[in-house]
């Protein structure tokens, strides 16, 4: 069996021990510091991500979060990365961008500038990882904060991962738009739909976090006028699920009989039962229009 | 045989910073096996040039009589007479081979030295080099060792002189000597240093046996030679440099020889039982904060294509700065020792030629360093040496050059700038 190296995917020509002959990497690192699926309950909010069927480590990162600590928690905040596998170590960057974006959305305001200085402050961070490296670790992200008070929910997101407001009655919808080749080719006009997915280049991202990037965060805000769930997942759950109605159906009723974490379950199980072949997280934050969680 | 290589470094460096530094020790083994008698060989070159006339040519025969007498039984050798050319004293042609009869005949020849005639240092390295052919051409296993001593300047081009050094250069060890003080310290140190040999002073000849019995008794003690030192460096990596550091610093940076895919060889001469240090410095692409552990550089020392030892140095990123701040204390020390031997040997240049402005500037330098030195290690050795030829004002630190310091001293601190003080754990 010929060995290739993870980091400069040349084979390895006289592989004698632990390093790469060509460019010195250590060829089977410990990879103990990600772990294959993880699940977080916060009692109003809920995610998981795992590994999946296919890929030797998870890259996708999730970060999940409520202010004050205690039950009264009036600002509740999630946020999802999915690290891109062709750079080094993309499991750094979608873990730090996670971690650092939770934080500044916890500390800041619940609205616009609050979701984009977060962004930019995960963005800072990813980027330090690895100044001047051309292939550092880069990372997507959508994030989500929710004034539980006023029941307003704000997003943002770059890249391709997702948020979707699940809700009965018709009002189910995706609400974020990709920075993925595809999706800007039909928001230009230039392709339609159907023959823009078909591309090879379809899913290529056009925004990351990463290799000195200041993306612009695409953001939008949400008042539901009646109550549902915010789901923000990766592409490992969309690419097998991508309409917001089918979404719902999976996981409102488990989610109004027994939970967020619940829901996540339903959702993470579904794609892992389609085939697994990507990184799945997902969380889901039930929202009650009356004002504060469903929870 | 098993050679011990220990890598002394932080590997751990800031984002962005690519340059890593190691100090390489390689120990060789306590018992080394001895070399069979008949492997090795020493050549005498003893400079009979007019200016030895009187005390010194006959210390020079008490000194070659003192190797004589060292070289042990078995041993090839021969002894050189060298002036404006080279004539070889014992045996007439080729090598005699050691044993009571030979030594008393080499000796005897030797004692009718006399000194008459000009110096030129290329004829006699390229006799030399003929002997050590004659000896055994390209068998880069064998022991062959030359003690080298003049009293005066080259007269050679300096062209004819490196021509002839550069031929000779892997044919033979050489340590150099100079007696008295009418040598040049840059002379004998270029030709020590492409021989992978030693020089210094014997400022008084009565000194020389003595200095001579000790050359040769410590050249008994090499039992393996043409070692070489085998660096591999990632293909995005710049070797920076390779130095020698200890026993004394030698930089072996262009001595490289490429020896395969990303590889080099660098020769590190004859070995005893005995240890050296080597101060490597590899330019690699920074890499990604948290990674695992890359290799930096791997070391091995090899004989031809037997590995006889190797150890690893290792390099990876962090946003932690009390541990990339860290600096290994033998990289910090021979960092400061090497700058030291620059210090001084630019400092006595300068004197030499007037510029008594840098001398002043780069020995006060000097005396600094050699004080950092004394303070991490308790030696003083350099810091005594310096205090001969450069006072410094202890209030005002203010460095004056000590106009009644003689020309021996000067030279004693040039030629000894570069023996370090080992650094341990």
């Amino acid at each position: 069996m010929t060995l290739v190296c993870p980091i400069c995917r040349e084979p390895a020509p006289a592989v004698t021990d632990r390093f790469c002959e060509l460019c010195g990497a250590r060829l089977h690192p410990a990879s103990a510091d990600v772990a294959d699926r993880v699940e977080v309950d916060l009692a109003g909010l809920a995610g998981i991500s795992d590994r999946g069927h296919l890929h030797l480590r998870n890259e996708d990162a999730m970060a999940l979060g409520r202010r004050p600590e205690d039950g009264s928690a009036t600002t509740l905040a999630a946020v999802v990365c999915d690290g891109v596998s062709t750079v080094r170590r993309p499991e750094l960057a979608s873990n730090t961008a996670a971690a650092v974006a939770l934080d500044a959305l916890l500390a800041g305001g619940a609205d616009v500038s609050g979701m984009t200085a977060a962004v930019a402050a995960a963005a800072d961070a990813v980027a330090r990882l690895a100044p001047g490296v051309p292939d550092g670790p880069s990372c997507t992200l959508v994030a989500a904060v929710v004034d539980t008070a006023t029941a307003t929910i704000t997003v943002g997101w770059v890249g391709d991962s997702r948020a979707y407001w699940l809700a009965a009655n018709g009002d189910a919808r995706l609400l974020t738009a990709d920075h993925s080749w595809a999706a800007e080719m039909v928001a230009a006009g230039i392709l339609d739909a159907h023959t823009a997915m078909r591309d090879p280049r379809a899913h290529a991202i056009t925004r990351w976090l990463g290799g000195g990037n200041a993306p612009e965060p695409g953001t939008t805000t949400l008042s539901p006028s009646a109550p549902g769930v915010l789901l923000l997942c990766t592409d490992g759950l969309w690419n097998y699920e991508p309409d917001a109605p089918d979404l719902a159906a999976l996981a409102l009723p488990v989610a109004t009989r027994d939970g967020p974490r619940a829901a996540a379950h339903a959702l993470t199980a579904h794609a892992l039962d389609a085939g697994g072949r990507d990184n799945i997280t997902v969380v889901c934050i039930p929202i009650n229009s009356s004002g504060g969680s469903a929870a | 045989m098993t050679f011990t290589v220990e890598v002394d470094q932080n590997t751990y460096l800031p984002a962005g910073v690519g340059r890593v530094d190691a100090i390489v020790t390689v120990q060789a083994p306590d018992t080394p096996v001895a070399a069979p008698a008949a492997d090795g060989l020493e050549i005498i070159i003893l400079d009979c040039s007019s200016s030895m006339h009187g005390d010194r040519i006959s210390a020079a025969r008490r000194a070659a009589a003192e190797a004589i007498a060292q070289v042990r039984d078995g041993v090839a050798f021969a002894v050189i007479a060298g002036t404006a050319t080279a004539e070889q004293v014992y045996p007439p042609t080729g090598t005699a081979t050691a044993g009571g009869r030979t030594r008393a005949e080499a000796t005897a020849e030797v004692q009718r030295l006399r000194a008459n005639g000009a110096t030129a240092i290329g004829t006699w390295l390229t006799l030399a080099g003929q002997i050590a052919d004659h000896h055994g051409a390209d068998h880069p296993g064998r022991l062959r060792h030359a003690i080298l001593l003049t009293d005066g300047q080259n007269g050679e081009s300096t062209g004819v002189f490196q021509s002839a050094l550069d031929a000779v250069v892997g044919r033979f060890t050489c340590d150099c000597r100079g007696v008295g003080t009418d040598w040049r310290v840059d002379e004998l140190r270029a030709i020590a240093s492409a021989l992978l040999g030693t020089v210094d002073i014997v400022a008084d000849p009565a000194d020389l046996a003595a200095d001579f019995r000790a050359i040769m008794s410590a050249a008994m003690e090499k039992t393996m030679a043409g070692l070489a030192l085998r660096l591999w460096t990632p293909r995005t990596a710049r070797v920076k440099f390779v130095k020698q550091v200890a026993p004394t610093i030698e930089d072996l940076t262009a001595r490289r020889t490429e020896s395969g895919n990303l590889r080099g060889d660098y020769p590190l001469g004859s070995w005893g039982a005995e240890s050296r240090d080597y101060h490597v410095c590899v330019e690699l692409v920074p890499g990604v904060v948290g990674e695992a552990a890359v290799a930096a550089a791997r070391v091995s020392i090899v004989r031809g294509d037997e590995v006889l030892g190797k150890g690893d140095v290792l390099a990876q990123w962090t946003d932690d700065t009390a541990l990339s701040t860290r600096i290994s204390r033998g990289v910090a020390l021979y960092t400061g020792q090497a700058e030291l031997a620059d210090a001084i040997q630019e400092g006595i240049a300068a004197q030499e030629r007037g510029d008594l402005r840098t001398a002043t500037a780069r020995l006060g330098r000097a005396v600094e360093l050699a004080q950092a030195v004394k303070e991490a290690t308790g030696n003083d050795a350099t810091a005594r040496l310096l205090a001969e030829v450069v006072d410094v004002d202890p209030v005002t630190g203010t460095a004056r050059l000590r106009a009644e310091a003689s020309k021996a001293a000067r030279m004693t601190l040039d030629s000894r700038s570069t023996v370090t003080v080992r650094v341990r754990g």
